[in-house]
């Protein structure tokens, strides 16, 4: 093999990178965005994504609907899931990222996977939207429409985010209670009300996120546990608690697996993840971006 | 906050305490009995005596957890890693190579000895959470790893022992009532070790360091060599168990070793049972497997896969949300000292 068709490889596995890890970080910022205005590590925020899957499938399969039409009501949808969440378990825990709280997000985990077995049987489903299995041949490169329509949806979600987060007052009020929630409340801040909402928008994220991805990638009911260590990887390379940065983690996540899928090979694809994993713990808590950790 | 239990710095005065000693000695003989003389008894067929089986096995893995989690305080969510390392050593070793079990244990022992020192060296100066997430992303990784070499490990298919009829050597049994034995007696090892740790110098130093680190560093303990202790222990008491589990189980996958379920199904009893005591994980794997086996009863009634879990994850929530201290903190104080 000579060296430009090595180039070309590895550019290819770059690009693909890119374009799956833009659906990563896209499935990541609701983690990022509870865990920086309330230090709630949501480990169920994989079954909202489920949810979200489920929710494309359903469009897609029983209503003949395509899935990308459907998002503001995933969006909806897993935004009331994760209020519901909120009321009846992480409110408890508002302010400090406990061992107890990691444990009850276990517990809520386990019980929303097993509602959708319950409702959807354990099998893999899946969903096609107009993309799915297109193929677009970009010069050299061989890129697959589902996965580029789901990069862009990713990109145009994050940016709305960190607009909303950095120039409304609502995201200014967020931002607050992010920082100091006692003086926010002074400033006539009503914090447990954004506390729910900022909860909601993270929880419906993530199933806008889940229908974006179930367009290219099948959904069982434990798939929540698939991913979410991809998840936490991207959140804590990004930092914990920033938006864009965790977008980023999910974009180094995806180049990081393709890249070792095409020289090592893909069964062990997600190893050298969980090294990086390993080493910002250890070394860099705080993540590329993120700025406070307790 | 991890629940608190007596220690031995305001236990009660010694008269009381005696009292307490043969509360527990009845609580924990009676049942230590009853389990022994199962086979003996009219109407327990073979298959209520491997679901007893089933949660002595998860007694011992959750008393052995109990250690690092309970009594340590560090929320270990990658024991799985030393389930794997007891498991896949023992069964490796007699399927390649005809090492009997008994030997192949303590190879599996001395194994988990040094991943369990490796890995606390890298894991356990993070604080909480992280910790609980870098721990689990190890034995993530060990799925992929083990799933990939196929040759060593039979690959996600898993591996099944060799099966060689009844065999003392082989730790093999057509029937289940050897392993009740087997089962019973580490249960009623690890009770005893766990009584011992609670009040031993180095146990008081565990629970210092758990209810307050920097307090406990500034009277003197050395916290990050106490924190490595208490997970070496707690690693190789979970590898002694694994070897139990794949002569029961007689098989072993790299989700069942090394998978998140699995991870919280070791912490269960435990948690359950209530945190950092002797008798916790006793009834907290007690109840697992009861209720497990009822809810698995159910499932093949109503045709739906998983509720088992589905209860796991109810337990979960209402004991974290409604009952820290499990289900020994739900009981009478009286009785509580007794259960230590």
């Amino acid at each position: 093999m000579g060296i430009e068709a090595a180039l070309l490889l590895a550019l290819q596995a770059i690009f693909s990178g890119i374009l799956v890890g833009g659906v990563y970080g896209i499935l990541s910022v609701g983690l990022s965005l509870a865990f920086g205005v309330m230090r709630i590590v949501n480990f169920a925020h994989g079954e909202l994504v489920m949810y979200g899957m489920f929710a494309g499938v359903v469009a897609s399969k029983t209503f003949g609907i395509d899935p990308l039409l459907i998002l503001p009501l995933s969006f909806l949808f897993t935004a009331l899931v994760g209020m519901v969440q909120y009321r009846v378990v992480f409110r408890h825990f508002v302010g400090h990222a406990t061992l107890n709280q990691l444990l009850a997000a276990i517990g809520c985990a386990l019980v929303l996977q097993m509602i959708a077995q319950l409702i959807f049987g354990a099998d893999a489903r899946t969903a096609t939207s107009v993309f799915t299995g297109q193929y677009t041949v970009l010069g050299p490169f061989f890129l697959s429409q589902a996965q580029i329509v789901a990069f862009a949806i990713a990109v145009a979600a994050t940016l709305a985010v960190e607009v909303l987060l950095r120039t409304s007052t609502w995201g200014k009020a967020v931002r607050a209670v992010a920082d100091d929630l006692e003086a926010a409340e002074i400033v006539g801040v009503n914090s447990s009300r954004i506390n729910v909402a900022a909860f909601a928008l993270a929880a419906g994220l993530a199933g806008l996120a889940g229908t974006v991805l179930v367009t290219y990638f099948p959904t069982t009911p434990s798939v929540g546990f698939q991913l979410m260590p991809i998840i936490i990887i991207a959140t804590t390379i990004g930092g914990l608690g920033s938006i864009g940065g965790t977008f980023l983690g999910g974009i180094c996540c995806g180049i990081i697996q393709q890249i070792t899928a095409m020289m090592w090979t893909s069964a062990l694809q997600d190893v050298p993840l969980y090294v990086l994993l390993l080493l910002f713990i250890a070394f860099r808590p705080t993540g590329f971006f993120g700025s406070r950790v307790e | 906050m991890m629940s608190a239990p007596a220690t031995a710095a305001n236990a009660p005065p010694l008269g009381k305490e005696g009292y307490g000693q043969l509360h527990s000695l009845l609580f924990l003989l009676v049942p230590a009995i009853v389990v022994a003389a199962l086979p003996l008894m009219p109407f327990v067929n073979n298959y209520i005596i491997a679901a007893v089986v089933r949660a002595l096995i998860f007694i011992a893995l959750g008393q052995a957890w109990n250690v690092v989690a309970g009594i340590g305080g560090q929320l270990s969510l990658g024991h799985g890693v030393f389930l794997g390392i007891g498991c896949y050593t023992t069964g490796i070793l007699f399927n390649r190579y005809g090492v009997p079990p008994w030997l192949g244990m303590w190879v599996g022992v001395l194994l988990s000895f040094v991943v369990a020192l490796v890995m606390g060296a890298m894991t356990l100066r993070m604080r909480g959470v992280f910790f609980a997430l870098a721990t689990v992303s190890i034995s993530l990784a060990m799925v992929q790893i083990s799933r990939h070499f196929v040759d060593l490990t039979g690959g996600g298919d898993g591996l099944a022992l060799k099966f060689f009829g009844d065999s003392l050597w082989a730790w093999q049994s057509r029937t289940p009532a050897p392993f009740l034995y087997a089962g019973l007696m580490l249960v009623m090892l690890y009770y005893g070790v766990t009584r011992w740790i609670l009040v031993s110098r180095f146990g008081l130093e565990m629970q210092a360091v758990r209810d307050d680190e920097v307090a406990a560093a500034a009277s003197g303990v050395a916290v990050f060599r106490t924190k490595i202790m208490g997970f070496v222990v707690s690693a190789m008491m979970t590898a002694v168990a694994g070897t139990l589990y794949i002569q029961f189980y007689m098989a072993i996958d790299p989700d069942a070793a090394f998978g998140l379920s699995q991870a919280i199904q070791l912490q269960l009893p435990a948690l359950l049972g209530g945190l950092g005591t002797a008798t916790g994980p006793i009834i907290g794997g007690a109840i697992m497997i009861f209720l497990s086996e009822v809810t698995n009863w159910g499932s093949t009634k109503l045709g739906v896969e998983g509720l088992d879990i589905l209860v796991y994850g109810l337990m979960l929530l209402v004991v974290v949300l409604r009952a820290p201290k499990g289900v020994v903190g739900l009981l009478p104080r009286a009785l509580q000292r007794g259960m230590r």
